[in-house]
């Protein structure tokens, strides 16, 4: 075992470690499935037995039931968008751990995507219940600053701002500028009114506002490896090489994050990729690199236990308190494979 | 006495101003009631901004203060806040947005609004216009070529036309498929991400 700030060269090493590792045994798996060889060599160092590694890779192989977001800035009972759907044949049922939102169990005559109601904004459309998740844990409050820094398409930001009634103010930085239409689209179709919208490179929200946040949300760009179950193509998409490419522009968003919040403010970085590289090997490098940060244990959401954050992977120990992070897997928690960590800063 | 306190910002060749609103809530004075610019007015303070379009949205005082910080390095907001409409040169002079008219439609009741039944919301969320056929009910007041909120039986706004009746007894004279109303936003524009026609058609 090595330990991770004694790494000099992670990404040489990882390299190396990730080849030797791909066997006869993994190469077979890989084709079975159709993935990458190092996507499978990387599961099983991950979770540790052939067994636990099909079952998430069966789990990858199941369709996962769309989820929407009631919205209780445009909807005072949420009995009456549930009705007016009912009426176009939908069904769902309530999730247990976000009072607002529904797992459609059967689809109806009309598009989710399509419906008046949709239109209206009376509510929210997700791919699946993980992104229900982030707001849930930051939990911002009407007093709270907060700078949501990769927020198209506004999912994530729209929550956030049911959570605080509409109250306070939030960031929505986007640098994209077709997601930025769609982002301020969602918005708008949503009701939301104390959120300003900025263009720009979040990398650059410290020069702009230096210490100013109480509540950073990071949803950082990613692989997207957590969603193989709404994108097949995310099977073969992504190289190691990509994902350490990624991992760079992560850890420079999530000092940006901590640059930028204020000492007591909380920072919530996430993704959608089960992939250690995005996720603790994103976290292990701020804490070990930094003194004004520390990972704190999340707040506990009814039903939903999270895995905790890997404290060991291909041989590289990681600060021990990067189990305090969250995972998520389909295999275990019926959603898309997610990964959560709730930071602070001193 | 409002104060005359004016904070500007520029960026990109986007100049924006906020203020008391004035030129807003005289535009809104005239299209939907003293009632409804008062309204306005006591949600906050009125930022305009002018590019190739000139849209106006409500921000509250915390906003304000945040974007006073944006302003000083050299930035502008995207958006921000509550969209309330378009500001024109030429007829129609204001457009009001979804939200707006839905506020003061909740808060102050139906004026200058078109309830349309189901069957004629479906070719309007196509971007399709308003015909005589599938209105329901009309409320004053109303004048050719301005805009009008286009409501459903629900109560909710699902856009807004350039109405071509004076008044809501036109509509006896006029056949099924005569026009009552162009469209000009509908919230089917959620959905197609906006038509370059109309974008073109109604910029300052």
């Amino acid at each position: 075992m090595v330990k991770y700030e004694l790494l000099r060269d992670l990404e040489a090493y990882l390299r190396a470690r990730v080849r030797a590792s791909i066997d006869r045994n993994v190469k077979d798996i890989a084709r079975r499935f159709g993935y990458l060889d190092y996507m499978i060599a990387r599961y099983l160092n991950m979770l540790g037995s052939i067994d636990e590694v099909l079952d998430l890779l069966n789990s990858f192989e199941k369709p996962l039931n769309p989820v929407i977001r009631c919205n209780k800035l445009k909807v005072r009972d949420c009995s009456y968008m549930v009705s007016r759907l009912k009426a176009l044949d939908y069904d769902m049922r309530s999730i247990m751990w976000e009072e607002s939102s529904y797992i459609i169990t059967k689809l109806g005559k009309v598009s989710l995507g399509a419906t008046h109601e949709f239109l209206l904004g009376l509510y929210y459309l997700y791919r699946g219940p993980a992104s229900l998740v982030p707001p849930l844990i930051l939990n911002p409050k009407s007093k709270d600053m907060v700078l949501d820094m990769a927020a198209a398409p506004g999912g994530k930001t729209s929550h956030m701002a049911q959570l605080m009634n509409n109250e306070g103010v939030i960031i929505a930085v986007e640098v994209n500028r077709i997601r930025v239409r769609a982002l301020r689209s969602n918005l708008e179709r949503l009701g939301v009114k104390n959120t300003i919208i900025l263009r720009m490179n979040a990398i650059n929200i410290p020069k702009l506002f230096g210490e100013y946040f109480t509540k950073v949300l990071l949803d950082a760009p990613c692989s997207g490896e957590g969603l193989i179950q709404i994108d097949k193509s995310r099977k073969t998409k992504t190289t190691l090489n990509d994902l350490l490419e990624f991992r760079k522009a992560q850890i420079a968003l999530l000092n940006a994050a901590i640059n930028t919040a204020i000492s007591g403010g909380y920072i919530l970085y996430t993704t959608c990729s089960i992939a250690p590289e995005e996720n603790e090997l994103v976290i292990a490098e701020a804490i070990t690199r930094r003194d004004d940060v520390e990972v704190v244990k999340m707040p506990k959401i009814d039903e939903l236990n999270f895995s905790e954050g890997l404290t060991e992977y291909y041989g590289v120990e990681l600060p021990n308190e990067v189990r305090l992070c969250g995972r998520l897997y389909p295999n275990k928690h019926g959603m898309e494979g997610f990964f959560l960590c709730l930071l602070r800063k001193l | 006495m409002p104060t005359k306190k004016v904070i500007k910002g520029n960026a990109g060749g986007i100049e924006c101003v906020i203020n008391n609103g004035e030129e807003v809530l005289k535009f809104i004075d005239n299209i939907l009631g003293r009632d409804a610019s008062k309204l306005v007015s006591r949600l906050g303070k009125v930022m305009i901004c002018k590019g190739i379009f000139k849209e106006a949205y409500i921000i509250s005082d915390t906003l304000t203060k945040v974007i006073k910080v944006i302003f000083s390095k050299g930035y502008i907001p995207y958006s921000a806040g509550l969209y309330i409409g378009r500001i024109r040169k030429s007829k129609p002079y204001f457009i009001p947005s979804i939200n707006l008219l839905q506020l003061i439609y909740d808060e102050l009741g139906l004026r200058r609004a078109i309830v349309v039944s189901d069957e004629g919301l479906k070719p309007f969320l196509y971007g399709n216009d308003i015909l005589r056929k599938s209105v329901i009910r009309c409320y004053e007041p109303l004048s050719k070529n301005d805009v009008v909120g286009i409501v459903g039986t629900d109560g909710y706004v699902y856009g807004v036309g350039l109405c071509a009746m004076e008044s809501c007894n036109d509509l006896r004279r006029l056949g099924d498929l005569d026009l009552v109303a162009k469209n000009v936003f509908d919230v089917g524009w959620y959905l197609r991400g906006g038509t370059e026609t109309r974008e073109r058609m109604f910029k300052v």
